[in-house]
């Protein structure tokens, strides 16, 4: 009777409500940029904004990001991730591979085409799953 | 008329960049907080040792052409090079060095990072 099904948790949910201009150029970098709709107006250019419904705890590696029907495990988080993404709806995501982060506010997945979203995409970070039918 | 002060803004451990200095003008009052929970102590000591205004950029209006100063939090990629992409003066909490695309905006004349605020001193 061990064969306890992790359930998915969500731990962040949100909706995207605008794309700035220099999103698509930076994804060309393999970065994208999010920030909470209240953000200064002067970071809307750089960053999708978004209006989160569940902003429970940030990501920890080994999490999923799910950006509209896109899902990417989590490699590694930086330091100051999880204040920024709670505080500020701030998140800097990098498909480089990298599972130490290079700098404090990065999360990073293996390298991929990350998706250009549009608004009213979702956006999700989410922990455990289905786990294997038990033998 | 309001009487501004200056001053100087030095990196702090690990940081980078600088030393700016920093004066509010009547055209660029504004001592601008762009970091997470209201105003930060940086930003409070730059306002009050120069006069300037100090808003919280995240409930407040902060425009680039009134800032004297942009007081950030930023782990490295996005706000490190927005407002010096800007030509605004940008002063980071956080240790970091210049990287990510707008890395190219980022100079020692308009960023200093590191920063506490007993890194700030009168001139």
């Amino acid at each position: 009777m061990n064969d306890v099904a992790a359930a998915t948790r969500v731990l962040y949910e949100s909706t995207v409500t605008g794309v700035g201009g220099q999103v698509e150029e930076f994804l060309g970098h393999g970065l994208l940029i999010f920030f909470g709709e209240s953000s200064p107006k002067e970071l809307h250019d750089i960053s999708v904004q978004h209006r989160p419904t569940v902003a429970d705890e940030g990501p920890l590696p080994g999490d999923t990001i799910v950006l509209a029907d896109h899902a990417m495990e989590i490699l590694a988080v930086g330091e100051v991730v999880s204040d920024n993404l709670l505080n500020l709806g701030h998140l800097d995501l990098k498909a480089d591979g990298m599972t130490e982060p290079k700098l404090p506010g990065d999360v990073c997945v293996a390298p991929q085409p990350l998706p250009l979203l549009k608004a009213g995409d979702s956006f999700r970070i989410v922990r455990g799953g289905t786990t294997e039918v038990a033998s | 008329m309001t009487d501004y002060k200056s001053v100087r803004v030095t990196k702090g451990r690990g940081g980078w960049g600088g030393p700016l200095t920093i004066t509010p003008t009547e055209d660029r009052p504004l001592v601008a907080s762009i970091t997470g929970g209201g105003i930060h102590p940086v930003a409070q000591r730059i306002a009050d040792l120069t006069g300037g205004e100090v808003v919280d950029g995240f409930s407040g209006s902060a425009p680039f052409d009134k800032l004297a100063v942009a007081v950030i939090d930023c782990g490295g990629t996005a706000r490190v090079g927005v407002y010096p992409m800007k030509k605004v003066k940008t002063v980071d909490i956080h240790a970091t060095s210049p990287a990510g695309p707008l890395a190219q905006f980022i100079t020692e004349e308009l960023f200093v990072s590191g920063v506490k605020p007993e890194d700030v001193e009168e001139t």
